[in-house]
């Protein structure tokens, strides 16, 4: 439609997709500005632009692009929410909250273990098998790593042991959903129980009632000497832990292992349709047993990072529920790991500002640490594009 | 030709057992390279029992397989493929999310260092299809092609295994006519290739046109091998049932009297609301047995959906006896008099979980013999169950099997009982005997004549040129969602053909 590649006015007859993703934009930037470092004051502006979001989902939604429309129209909604906020605070409890460095440092604390359970699942739900036993297995990986990091005195013995712990517990759910076939669900919060039971007594057997040691050895963050100092980016990425990089670099890397390598494609063939991986010749509960157990690996890799890469210690039922929230990250972004990434990164966000709207305002808070929550239900119910999981995704296989 | 040549493959004195159930007793079998030998019987007669056997998916209880004369052992899919066996399996073993390269390699995937390298993958898979006319795209997704370009990639699946002996496990049942013909074809180069192909059936006919030997499977034990030369339909179905089989039913024509099924300028959309039946008018008078023939998904599954109350027209009338029941669901029709004979026995016929008792009961569950203020008359279900089981002759389950247990055509004949015993005016059979055996077609075609004489008034809806001819006193074209012709039983399959296909239809039989 533009001619002209330096037009710059919109082309006349935009696509109602094209309206609708405008549309998000201006509706993001209704908030926006009443933020650091615009912080325009008063809502006009802000009205006006969410009006025009509006609009512009109206026109997606006539146009067809319904599902993106309705998004749209409650971006805008929400925009015009926080616009309000912003106004209704002054403009230094607007930037104690909205200090984006800080908040981004955070939302990668948030997201990291979060990650590492939803990068599991993918691995698990690729071969077919649901792991809802991921809360268990990175509990065990909470408590496990601070075990052998104790013991052994290095945390990298700790990781060691807590994937270990992770694995074994996995293994507990292979052979009760992939052998005994049983039913997947049921198999996994079993195993989460078992999880809470064992932790429990033995941080009760070894530490007793003063709690596990307070000087162990924890994960590093990894200094950036070149920019840890400049700031946004100093503040929010130049002191990260370890395990976080850890798990970002995973991200692509299973990328490339699921759609690039041999490995890849018979893991997802096992999950997608197992008759068709065994006719070839593949061996389908081998191949669902080790994604079971290097699920359940970085589920405790996960854990582990809550315990001895950020708190130093281990209490009981740590992971207070990351596990089912790493399985909702995991279907809100499709089963796929970089839809996981933006995914844990959206809650882990939640979670961040939460913790920093308390600080200021404990009700609201609470509100938005219920978001998680919510867009999990949203995602659960569909509303995010159409997910699908893998075929075979929760059936056990057997031959006829 | 055939037969002096030593075989490739020898299957000797294989026995399988299931519990108490003897799927394949001592059955011999080979075939030798550059030959069809096609494996023909009933259903449960152990044909895929014996090939699953082959293919290293069940362990034989006794017997020895023996590829080029030296004994092997199979005890998985992985040894059949070393040996050089590939399988078209009934059902498709294709991953529907990946792409056709992706599924032909799977398993023996060319790469580097673990990295797919899928154009290498793409390069073979063009050669192998150019070699034997076996058209696909490399890159096209299976979700997206159609069945029989998903049964090209079965065989090249195979072939890219360097399989020498190819078993092909009812390739013909899910093939329009032109790709069965594509099919023969592809198989006839592979035959000059060398290879040896295992062609498992239960069609008489298509066995005849492809097979240089055919062999019977009957109960699990094999009652005869026979070459080609010789063999007719009529031999073989002996063969197959063990007795003499009535292959088109002998039928008197009916004698039809007042019109039951009355159906005005029907016009059906599908679930995307395109249009599937635009303007159908058909009458069906008691006593008589109309068909509808014509090529799948040209409207017929939106029109049995409208009379028999499962969708809405979007107008038009269907009267059934006088009364009225268009869009008014499928109580309204079952109380006007109408009985479905559903095309698909595992998705509409039956509910699979459920006992034949409860299955028989889902027409007339509400009748005051089967329940009263709530309460179900399991006893009376029961008992009706046993009645009908014995009146239709269903073998291998009573009335408190689950459905699932039972075989194919055995199911088929639960639907048939329970559509029949609800003694409609009406009976809508689409495609009624899809799937079926000899013995079993017989048993459903005669029951259908029966019914017809009993002065029912019968909508026949198939795909099969045989069954429409054998059943119909009249048959209607359906074509892009419109009948397009009328014509006697006696019509030839040339003129039939044609205007199934949208041929032109002399205007003197075009109905108006």
């Amino acid at each position: 439609m533009s001619v002209g590649s330096l037009t710059v006015a919109p082309p006349r007859t935009a696509s109602p997709r094209s309206c609708g993703i405008a549309g998000v934009v201006l509706g993001a930037l209704a908030w926006v500005i009443t933020l650091p470092p615009i912080e325009l004051r008063g809502m006009l502006a802000s009205i006006v632009l969410a009006a025009i979001a509006a609009a512009l989902g109206v026109v997606a939604v006539r146009g067809g692009q319904r599902k993106l429309g309705v998004e749209t129209i409650i971006v805008a909604l929400l925009a015009v929410a926080g616009a309000a906020a912003s106004a209704k605070s002054s403009l230094a409890t607007v930037e104690s909250v909205f200090t984006w460095s800080a908040l981004a440092a955070a939302t990668l604390r948030y997201a990291t273990p979060l990650l590492f359970g939803a990068l599991g699942g993918v691995v698990s739900e690729s071969g077919g098998v649901i792991n809802v036993g991921l809360e268990g297995m990175m509990l065990m990986g909470c408590f496990w790593g601070v075990y052998g990091a104790d013991l052994l005195g290095w945390w990298g013995w700790g990781l060691l042991v807590a994937m270990l712990a992770g694995g074994l517990l996995a293994l507990v759910h292979g052979v009760l959903s992939i052998h005994l076939r049983a039913n997947q669900i049921v198999s996994g919060m079993g195993v989460n129980f078992l999880a809470l039971g064992i932790t429990g007594y033995f941080l009760e057997y070894h530490y007793g009632p003063n709690g596990t040691p307070l000087n162990i050895s924890q994960v590093p963050n990894v200094r950036l000497p070149l920019i840890q100092h400049v700031g946004f980016f100093g503040a929010a990425i130049g002191d990260a832990n370890l395990l976080t990089w850890v798990g970002l670099a995973l991200v692509p890397a299973l990328t490339f292992f699921l759609f690039r390598m041999k490995w890849g494609l018979r893991l997802r063939s096992v999950g997608e349709k197992p008759r068709a991986a065994d006719t070839v010749g593949l061996p389908v509960l081998r191949i669902r047993y080790t994604a079971v157990v290097v699920s359940g690996m970085l589920a405790a890799l996960g854990g582990a990072y809550l315990s001895v890469g950020f708190v130093g210690s281990f209490s009981n039922d740590m992971t207070n529920g990351r596990g089912f929230i790493s399985l909702a990250a995991m279907i809100f972004g499709k089963w796929r790991p970089w839809g996981a990434l933006w995914a844990c990164l959206l809650f882990g966000f939640g979670n961040a500002m939460s913790d920093r709207v308390s600080s200021v305002n404990p009700t609201l808070g609470t509100l938005f640490e219920a978001l998680p929550y919510v867009l999990t239900l949203v995602a659960v119910a569909g509303l995010v594009g159409r997910s699908r999981p893998p075929e075979s995704d929760g059936i056990p296989y057997e031959r006829e | 030709m055939t037969g002096s040549a030593p075989p490739i493959l020898e299957l000797k004195g294989i026995t399988k057992k299931f519990g108490s159930v003897v799927a394949n007793d001592r059955v011999d079998f080979d075939v030798a390279a550059g030959e069809v030998h096609a494996l023909l019987g009933e259903n449960g007669a152990g044909k895929s029992t014996l090939m699953s056997v082959l293919y290293g998916l069940y362990t034989p209880d006794e017997g020895e397989i023996l590829v080029d004369g030296r004994p092997v052992e199979i005890h998985s899919p992985r040894t059949a493929i070393d040996a050089g066996i590939g399988m078209v399996h009934q059902h498709f073993m294709l991953v529907r999310v990946m792409t056709v390269a992706e599924n032909i390699v799977l398993g023996q995937e060319p790469s580097r260092w673990g990295r797919l390298d899928l154009k290498a993958a793409r390069a073979r898979v063009h050669e192998l299809s150019d070699r034997y006319g076996l058209a696909v795209d490399p890159d096209a997704r299976i979700e997206d092609i159609t069945v029989g370009a998903e049964q090209r990639v079965e065989i090249l699946k195979a072939l890219y295994r360097n399989a020498r002996i190819l078993v092909l496990d009812e390739p013909t049942a899910v093939l329009t006519a032109q790709e069965v013909r594509e099919l023969t074809g592809v198989l006839n180069r592979l035959k000059r290739d060398g290879a040896a192909i295992v062609f498992i059936s239960h069609k008489l006919r298509e066995v005849l046109d492809v097979a240089d030997r055919i062999t019977v499977l009957r109960r699990g034990k094999r009652v005869a091998s026979v070459p080609r030369a010789g063999a007719t339909e009529q031999s073989l179905a002996r063969l197959v049932v063990g007795r003499d089989v009535v292959l088109s039913a002998a039928k008197r024509h009916g004698t039809p009297a007042e019109p039951l099924l009355a159906v005005a300028d029907l016009h059906v959309g599908d679930e995307r609301r395109l249009e599937k039946v635009s303007g159908v008018s058909l009458t069906v008078r008691s006593g008589e047995i109309v068909a509808i023939a014509g090529v799948d998904g040209n409207g017929q599954r939106e029109l049995v959906d409208a009379i028999t109350g499962m969708r809405a027209p979007a107008s038009g009338r269907v009267r059934v006896d006088g009364r009225e029941i268009a869009g008014q669901g499928v109580r309204a029709a079952t109380e006007a008099g109408i009985a479905h004979i559903a095309e698909d026995r595992h998705l509409r016929g039956l509910v699979l979980p459920f006992t034949l008792a409860e299955n028989l009961a889902l027409r007339e569950y509400r009748s005051p013999q089967c329940s009263a203020r709530g309460w179900m008359r399991l006893a009376h279900l029961r008992e009706r169950a046993g009645r009908l089981l014995s009146e239709f002759d269903v073998r291998g389950g009573g009335p408190d099997s689950y459905a699932a247990a039972l075989s194919g055509g055995n199911q088929q004949k639960v639907a048939v009982a329970r559509e029949i015993a609800s003694n409609p005016k009406v009976l809508v059979a689409h495609q009624p005997t899809r799937g079926l055996d000899v013995g079993a077609i017989e048993f459903v075609h005669g029951r259908l004549i029966e019914e017809r004489d009993k002065g029912r008034a019968i909508l026949l809806v198939s795909l099969e040129y045989e069954e429409v001819r054998a059943l119909a006193d009249r048959i209607l074209v359906i074509y892009e969602g419109r009948i397009v012709g009328e014509f006697s039983p006696d019509v030839s399959e040339e003129e039939l053909g044609m205007a199934m296909t949208g041929g032109q239809v002399s205007r003197s039989e075009a109905v108006v």
